[in-house]
């Protein structure tokens, strides 16, 4: 009898869900809100490393140097730059005119006072270590001095070949110095740049407002302000954005899809990012070490299965160590999945009984479906797969020990390149001197030839040879097999069919300069 | 009782300062590196090392708990690890919200939870009392993050009636304050029913009956008053299971409040923000545990204080 | 003894000397008798038993393998092949509910009856000695206290792996101070009873004044608590998983297939309707057997 009370509530319930939307959304203001998954951390653009914080400061502070669509650099507050012909010294030549939000000018020597800021290590900011060299022993040394040659000519002069160096300038942005002095490191709280909005307010851990800068040196946004809101729930987020509350959300998971499908009101972009998924295979593990059976374990992957189920389709096999967005990318035959040949590869290592194996992986939902989605594909060749989900920390505290104390066989992980150089995509995975402790060589790859490949287009700083060094390592890494290769991410975002102008980088940061609503 | 209360008081500074030194510990036990953390997944375990040398990380254990116990005298938290404001700038503006939702969530919890449960325990064996208590366990029944879910689905997305996230006008408190204060409510009225029909049942209900008082004067001037021991207590214990309420509430309704940055401090390893959150939940247990402790004596003079 | 005294004696059998108890059997006859009065207490424990048994053979009687994934068939409503419909890896979700089930009582019950069993020591000794211990056992539980449920259970996890034993144990550790609170605040309430002052007039040892006396006033507030915190167990199950720090996550549980399952709330709500529902009657279900024990238990009630 109670029981069917009960039963009679829930199915009421039910019913009610089933209901469709009895309104319709429609714009009520100028003001735009993207609701984002991730944290901002600070407003200081000098101590973020943050894809969140980073999209978030993009609207208030601009780099020298910026990335095209094609990923060519382009000039923002630099307008032309030269190399000197032994690739050691830049020199460039700043846009004119420009002011930041205090009034102050923008010039060489702001730059200068930028760069001192960044390269003195006592103010402990996370940009810093991109611009020392630190040796075995602690110590480093800076990569450039900065110098400031006329009121818009500034030279940066490398210590040593680094190709790399423009991918890590365009991640710098500049802050007026005026407010530096007067702010220090609490100039989070007081953001003063360049770019076309302007703080409102940025209330921690919750959102940033920001209104349109009106002295803006190019085009001065159209709408009356754009609110960067912290959501983490993905369900909250489109329920948001279902109820125009968002405008535009990111990421929009393929799981939530479903959610909004037939709502003609809501379009969902995907454009390529640069994050590649893969699983490490720990080639200290006596099975992992023999080639033959990692190449056995990435033929028994079905690829299109995985991204069916992880991203409803919507992604792209992985055909190299490098993901297509990154230059210098050259992409090699994928392991089909093809379970004959991943048994006979088995028995020709003697492993026709399969084995057991842990894969870790992060706690997050998505995660731990991927690992299982691993779990069950090698289990078809007999291997007998645990599912380790652990917290960031604590699987740091794991993953980062002595080799003879290592413990991890599989890491179900991704990785993207912050800068979009091809240095930075491989070398602290898979060159050999970057072996935990030091970094996150996790797959305990070790191939003299690849490193070599690596250092050597380090310090080269000619297209061409860096095309030919970097095709030659991503064959060697590719046929070595130091993980299981699985898919390379598209970013995916959402937003209602009345904005306009606002869209996704490839490394997951929100580009909404041009953001527009419809009238 | 004065003499009592006095002496609880007291009692508490030392309680205090075992506790502060066993969060210290215990944040100290979980595995895990901020420094990592902070110096990004691209940086070599020497970059690390310098992170960790200028967060003041690689000095031993002991000196950094002096470190903190001199700060925690001198009222400074200290800087966060994770952005380097001071640990009052990162609490403060998230403190208004969580209390907001707390307080509204006990208050409908509370005023709901007992009249559901003087309604089953008066009509006991009664449709009213199946009725009223399967409101109630549905109340506990349900996990918070689903519930919040369902809530937004139907009053959200569906009808449109109510904002999702945040907390910007009235209307945005009503249902997180009703996904905290479900669980609350449920226990709430559980206890009023059960010590409720302990009362109902005693001599003087039944003389003061004999004597012709109205029965809803009966019920609430003897019956509920004398179960009020047992609510108060129960309501007391629902204060850290709030918290944990608030913490759900707060991830599914995005409210920038101090459970979510609690979770997020642990996940991040932020020692400095962790510790100055969990001494202050902890003060303000001992300050509720203390009040709740007088009550009974207020309560019940049967209790003695010796 | 005073005439006050003797008739409180005699309204309370349980109490009394040995020779006025009933037989045992008298009373197993008598609590059977009342307790099968209970409608719903009974039809609680019928679905409770049933829930076990299915649970301890449910590898058996399962219409497929629940850890076996069909990429064709991926979180589809119910059919007539998979009557629960299936989930994100078409996997089936009757099976995985059934099997789900050992999981989760198993956790929820081990947890509490640990919690309990420490717990009730505790808060016994602490309201009954009062003093020194009294202040030790409480300001403990102050400590324990004073860290929220879940974030107590995050800390453990987080200091000794995750893994089942491992959840049991954080979901026992909090379940500990609530049981010393209530037990000792209502040792206090019955310590000040007549009978125990009674009792102690006459010279029994503490000992026996604990647990004849004292113990058995205890045990309504006792059996309302545990099942109450079955439920609460089971639900803090669940939030772990959602917060990421949840049991074996290659096992079902129905906690884990409730915080997986809202990702698909809007496009496979069955996923979020089967264990929620599952968690919702069983909670219940303790709740009003807990209740029916305890109106069957309560000897004073007439």
């Amino acid at each position: 009898m109670k029981m069917c009370k009960v039963l009679a509530v829930v199915l009421a319930l039910t019913m009610c869900f089933g209901m469709v939307s009895a309104y319709a959304v429609t714009p009520t203001d100028n003001d735009v809100v993207i609701a984002i998954e991730g944290n901002m951390s600070s407003m200081d653009p000098h101590n973020i490393t943050d894809t969140s914080a980073i999209s978030a400061t993009r609207g208030m502070y601009e780099p020298l140097v910026g990335f095209d669509e094609d990923r060519n650099f382009i000039g923002i507050l630099a307008e032309t730059w030269d190399i000197s012909d032994d690739g050691l010294t830049y020199t460039f030549h700043l846009r004119d005119g420009i002011k930041f939000h205090d009034g102050t000018d923008f010039n060489a020597d702001a730059v200068v006072a930028n760069f001192d800021r960044i390269l003195d290590e006592s103010n402990g900011l996370r940009r810093t270590p991109n611009w020392y060299v630190t040796a075995a022993d602690g110590s480093s040394t800076p990569r450039v001095t900065v110098t400031a040659e006329d009121e818009s000519t500034v030279t940066f002069v490398l210590n040593e070949g680094w190709s790399t160096f423009l991918n890590k300038l365009a991640l710098i942005t500049y802050i007026s110095p005026a407010a530096l002095e007067e702010y220090g490191n609490d100039i989070m709280y007081h953001p003063c740049g360049t770019g076309p909005f302007v703080c409102e307010e940025w209330s921690e851990g919750n959102f940033l407002k920001m209104i349109p800068n009106t002295d803006y040196w190019g085009d001065i946004p159209s709408v009356d302000s754009i609110t960067i809101q912290e959501v983490p729930e993905a369900g909250t987020r489109t329920a948001m954005l279902q109820t125009g509350e968002a405008d535009f959300i990111y990421p929009m998971t393929s799981d939530q899809e479903g959610a909004v499908a037939g709502d003609e009101d809501i379009v969902i972009d995907s454009v390529p990012s640069n994050i590649m998924r893969y699983v490490t295979l720990n080639a200290d593990v006596e099975a992992l070490s023999d080639v033959k059976v990692r190449q056995a374990m990435n033929y028994a992957i079905d690829k299109n299965a995985y991204i069916a189920l992880m991203y409803n389709g919507d992604a792209t096999i992985a055909d190299s160590v490098f993901p297509p967005t990154i230059s210098y990318y050259a992409p090699q035959t994928v392991y089909e999945y093809d379970l004959d040949k991943a048994k006979e590869l088995m028995e020709e290592a003697g492993y026709a009984d399969g084995f057991d194996l842990t894969i870790w992986c992060d706690n997050a939902t998505q995660e731990i479906k991927g690992a299982t989605f691993i779990q069950q594909q090698l289990a078809q060749i007999g291997i007998n797969v645990e599912v380790v989900p652990y917290d960031v920390g604590s699987m740091d505290a794991d993953i980062y020990v002595e080799r003879d104390e290592a413990t991890i066989q599989m890491w179900y992980v991704n990785w993207s390149a912050s800068d979009f150089s091809a240095d930075s995509t491989v070398r602290a995975l898979l060159h050999s001197s970057m072996e935990p402790p030091v970094s996150a060589n996790t797959a305990y790859y070790e191939n003299n030839e690849f490193d070599k490949l690596l250092d050597d287009a380090l310090a080269s700083a000619d297209p061409e040879v860096l095309a030919d060094l970097y095709a030659q390592a991503q064959a060697v890494a590719w046929a070595d097999c130091p993980w299981l290769f699985l898919a390379v991410d598209n970013v995916r975002s959402a937003h209602q069919t009345y904005l306009t102008g606002v869209h996704m980088d490839p490394d997951g940061r929100i580009v909404y300069e041009d953001a527009a609503i419809a009238e | 009782m004065l003499r009592y209360a006095v002496k609880r008081i007291l009692s508490a500074i030392p309680l205090l300062l075992v506790i502060s030194l066993l969060i210290f510990m215990f944040i100290h036990l979980i595995p895990g590196d901020p420094a990592r953390i902070i110096a990004g997944k691209e940086a070599t375990s020497y970059e690390i090392e310098n992170v960790r040398e200028q967060l003041g990380l690689n000095e031993p254990l002991l000196k950094q708990y002096g470190i903190y116990m001199a700060g925690l005298l001198t009222l400074d938290l200290g800087n966060s690890i994770r952005n380097g404001a001071t640990v009052f700038d990162t609490i403060a503006p998230r403190f208004v919200p969580t209390i907001q939702l707390t307080l509204l969530a006990m208050l409908w919890a509370t005023l709901l939870g007992t009249l559901l449960g003087i309604m089953a325990a008066v009509r006991r064996g009664k449709t009213l009392d199946y009725v009223s208590m399967i409101i109630a366990i549905s109340g506990i029944s349900a996990p918070s993050f689903w519930l919040g879910l369902m809530l937004i689905q139907l009053f959200c997305v569906k009808l449109g009636w109510l904002p999702v996230s945040g907390l910007t006008t009235w209307k945005s408190y009503i249902l997180p304050s009703f996904t905290m204060g479900c669980g609350v409510m449920a226990i709430i009225a559980r206890f009023t029913r059960s010590s409720m029909l302990e009362n109902l049942k005693e001599d003087y209900i039944r003389t003061a009956r004999a004597k012709g008082l109205g029965e809803f004067f009966v019920i609430l001037r003897h019956a509920y008053k004398n179960s009020l021991i047992q609510v108060v207590t129960v309501t007391g214990l629902q204060i850290g299971g709030l918290l944990t309420g608030s913490v759900m509430a707060e991830t599914v309704f995005s409210i920038n409040g101090l459970g979510r940055l609690l979770v997020d401090s642990i996940g991040f390893r932020d020692y400095k923000v962790v510790q100055a959150l969990l001494l202050f939940f902890s003060l303000e247990y001992i300050v509720i545990n203390l009040i709740v402790d007088l009550l009974y004596g207020v309560l019940d003079p049967k209790v003695r204080y010796d | 003894m005073s005439e006050e005294t003797a008739k409180v004696l005699d309204q309370e059998p349980l109490y009394a000397d040995a020779e006025a108890l009933p037989t045992a059997q008298n009373r197993v006859k008598a609590f059977i008798k009342k307790f099968s009065k209970r409608k719903a207490a009974l039809v609680s424990l019928v679905f409770l038993v049933a829930l076990i048994v299915v649970a301890v053979i449910s590898p058996y009687i399962v219409p497929y393998d629940p850890a076996a994934p069909d990429y064709s068939h991926m979180l589809e409503g119910p059919t007539a092949q998979h009557i629960l419909g299936t989930d994100e890896f078409g996997r089936d979700v009757l099976s995985r509910v059934m099997v789900g089930a050992r999981l989760s009582l198993f956790c929820a019950l081990s947890a509490v009856v640990v919690g309990t069993f420490l717990g009730t020591v505790l808060g016994l000794l602490a309201g009954y000695y009062g003093g020194i211990l009294e202040s030790l056992i409480m300001r403990g539980s102050d400590v324990l206290f004073a860290f929220p449920d879940i974030l107590l259970a995050i800390a453990i996890v987080a200091i000794i792996g995750p893994g089942t034993v491992n959840v049991i144990i954080a979901v026992a550790v909090f379940t500990v101070p609530s049981f010393a609170r209530i037990m000792r605040s209502a040792t206090i309430q019955v310590k000040g009873s007549l009978y125990v002052e009674v009792a102690r007039s006459l010279g029994c040892p503490d000992r026996r004044i604990l647990w004849t006396h004292i113990f058995p006033g205890t045990i309504q507030s006792m059996i309302v608590n545990f099942t109450m915190r079955i439920g609460t167990a089971i639900l803090a199950a669940a939030s772990l998983s959602f917060l990421g720090y949840g049991a074996d996550v290659t096992v079902p549980e129905w906690g884990s297939m409730l915080s997986t399952a809202r990702n698909y709330m809007t496009t496979a709500p069955h996923l979020v309707y089967v264990p929620g529902v599952l968690i919702f009657l069983t909670v219940l279900a303790f709740n009003l057997l807990g209740d029916g024990l305890r109106d069957t238990l309560d000897p004073k009630l007439k």
